[in-house]
């Protein structure tokens, strides 16, 4: 119960910061507007620019807490509870802005596997919510993180798809998978796409409930 | 002179003793007490405990013309104030040979 | 305003009867007559005058000894220590608190209160040392505490979650204990659009909604005026007798004539 009581009211929070919730819509637009004439590139650009602004979105989501969430733990929240529940709310937000960009591109463009398009937008704000999770857990300064943050986006964007810097970056899956639904190549595009995406959600999400765990532990002291 | 937190505690103690000796007003009960040597009361500290005082029946004011400047309230003590005064001065008799054990030089001690 | 018109008025507002108010005023201004002083000089600023002068009339002369009705032992520290690299902040803190009692933290600034207070919640490891703490426990922090985007029923909701309350009743649970701080809350209201005092208000009321049995409160007044502060101390004294245990930092000298146990972290060194 406590994460989905986390869950929405965490979205509400977001909700009401209008302004960064318009900023956080309207960056992948950017991205993709920049890029409109190549159709593989502005795919790829623009489900970049939603793990982008999702995993700083989380971040902030992540930061915003860390005064209650010693005092829910307290309360007998659990660990997971918190966390799962913001990861809940994160993904959800970020689900909703993948369709949303989904209708955009299905609109704007042809592509050969409209279904794989859609995909990567998915996968990038899903893995953007633990990703981001991770950062702010490691770095609990607003700025440092947003600075870490933009440092991985540029190194994904700049490196070269496939050299091993790329491969160890979070959102190396959305150009697998772009490669596949924007050039026809073989599925295997898809299935390493996949692979790579469950890898990094999972060391993600491991990774921020253990540091988590560690911040918010509790002294259990015997009763007197 | 008596540190403050002591004070608190012996305040009520030390003015109904000296109510018992002669009814007072409030500036003349102060100038016994810094006479004696037990502490510089505030006006903050003192008016409050005569209140104090007077709301639960220990000592009954009056009010006196002054010879010079305006009227004073003089407090007499009452019986209900003896009983506590008395109460309390066993206390604090039994209370201060304690300490007094305690703070003897090791040796000296009865 | 004068002095005593304004002395009076703070009377009547703490809930002194028109009339006794109105005697209390007039000794009080023939007490500052005969030391030939004016009040402002005797007695300091009338508002805090009144309220001291309140809180020392209802103390009874001959106090009963409190630890009779006293209850189980609800925190106990034996001999805890804390150091931050080389520095010692505290050592050798012992500390019992029961049932129906009141302990104040008290100490200059930077000597550990709220890292004392940490300790007690179990947010903070002690480097020495034993505690013992009844399980259900209520901390109120400083400041923080709260998310600023979250309207004060959305406070109680998730509070009243993480302790395993249903919305429904948490939200009901808040309003009433907020009610008793003399804070109705709105309804559309942000934390982070409260005054500094209701906000504080706010977070003695998460830290109490799960009814716990022990309360650590880190001066939790800030912000507060007279009516609230002594709402607040009301407040704490029914808890007392209700039977908790409070554990308060506090910087203030005059609330500890009050309290039952007094822990000067100041002159633990």
């Amino acid at each position: 119960m406590t994460a989905l009581v986390v869950a929405g009211l965490s979205a509400r929070e977001v909700s009401r910061r209008r302004t960064a919730v318009l900023l956080v819509i309207s960056l992948p637009l950017w991205f993709y507007l920049v890029r409109r004439d190549q159709t593989g590139q502005s795919i790829r650009m623009l489900s970049l620019g939603i793990g982008w602004s999702i995993s700083t979105l989380t971040l902030f989501v992540m930061n915003a807490s860390r005064g209650v969430d010693p005092r829910l733990r307290l309360n007998g929240a659990s660990v997971a509870g918190l966390v799962s529940g913001r990861l809940l709310a994160m993904s959800g937000a970020g689900a909703l802005l993948a369709l949303g960009y989904w209708a955009l591109i299905s609109l704007d463009q042809r592509v050969p596997h409209p279904f794989a398009a859609g995909l990567i937008m998915l996968l990038a704000a899903l893995v953007a919510a633990p990703f981001g999770s991770l950062v702010g857990a490691l770095l609990p300064r607003e700025l440092e993180g947003a600075l870490a943050l933009l440092s991985v986006c540029a190194v994904q964007m700049l490196a070269d798809p496939a050299g091993l810097v790329a491969k160890l970056m979070p959102f190396w899956s959305i150009r697998e998978i772009g490669t596949y639904a924007v050039d026809d190549t073989g599925i295997d595009y898809l299935w390493r796409g996949l692979t790579h995406f469950a890898v990094v959600w999972i060391v993600c999400t491991a990774g921020t409930l253990a540091v988590f765990a560690h911040r918010l532990r509790i002294a259990h002291y015997p009763e007197p | 002179m008596m540190p403050k937190p002591w004070l608190h505690g012996f305040l009520d103690l030390c003015l109904l003793a000296m109510l018992r000796e002669r009814a007072d007003y409030g500036y003349g009960l102060a100038q016994r007490l810094a006479a004696a040597g037990v502490a510089d009361v505030p006006g903050g500290t003192l008016y409050p405990a005569l209140l104090r005082l007077e709301e639960q029946g220990l000592a009954v004011p009056s009010w006196a013309p002054s010879e010079s400047g305006p009227r004073r309230k003089y407090y007499e003590i009452t019986p209900a104030g003896l009983s506590v005064l008395a109460e309390q001065s066993a206390q604090w008799a039994r209370f201060r040979s304690g300490v007094d054990i305690l703070l003897a030089p090791v040796g000296e001690a009865q | 305003m004068s002095w005593p018109e304004r002395f009076l008025a703070e009377l009547v507002r703490l809930g002194v009867q028109q009339a006794r108010a109105r005697r209390l005023t007039e000794d009080t201004a023939a007490q500052a007559a005969e030391q030939a002083c004016d009040p402002g000089g005797l007695f300091g600023p009338p508002h805090l005058y009144a309220r001291h002068l309140v809180a020392e009339l209802a103390a009874p002369v001959a106090a009963p000894p409190r630890f009779t009705q006293a209850g189980p032992v609800l925190l106990n520290l034996t001999g805890v220590g804390k150091r931050y690299r080389r520095r010692t902040v505290f050592d050798n803190v012992d500390l019992t608190v029961r049932g129906g009692e009141v302990a104040a933290v008290v100490g200059a600034n930077g000597c550990g209160k709220s890292t004392l207070l940490r300790i007690c919640a179990g947010l903070t490891r002690p480097d020495a040392g034993q505690v013992r703490r009844t399980r259900r426990v209520g901390y109120v922090p400083q400041d923080g505490g709260t998310a600023g985007w979250l309207t004060a029923d959305e406070h109680f909701t998730l509070f009243g979650a993480a302790a395993g309350v249903v919305p429904r009743r948490a939200r009901s649970t808040g309003a009433h204990l907020a009610a008793r701080l003399a804070w109705r809350p709105e309804p559309a209201q942000r934390a982070q659009q409260l005054s500094g005092g209701t906000r504080q208000k706010l977070n003695l009321v998460l830290g109490e909604l799960h009814a716990p049995d022990l309360l650590l409160l880190d001066e939790p007044y800030q912000g507060f005026d007279q009516g609230t502060y002594v709402d607040f101390w009301r407040q704490v004294h029914s808890w007392r007798d209700a039977g908790r245990a409070v554990v308060v930092v506090t910087h203030l000298l005059h609330d500890l004539s009050t309290v039952d146990h007094v822990l000067d972290l100041g002159e633990q060194r």
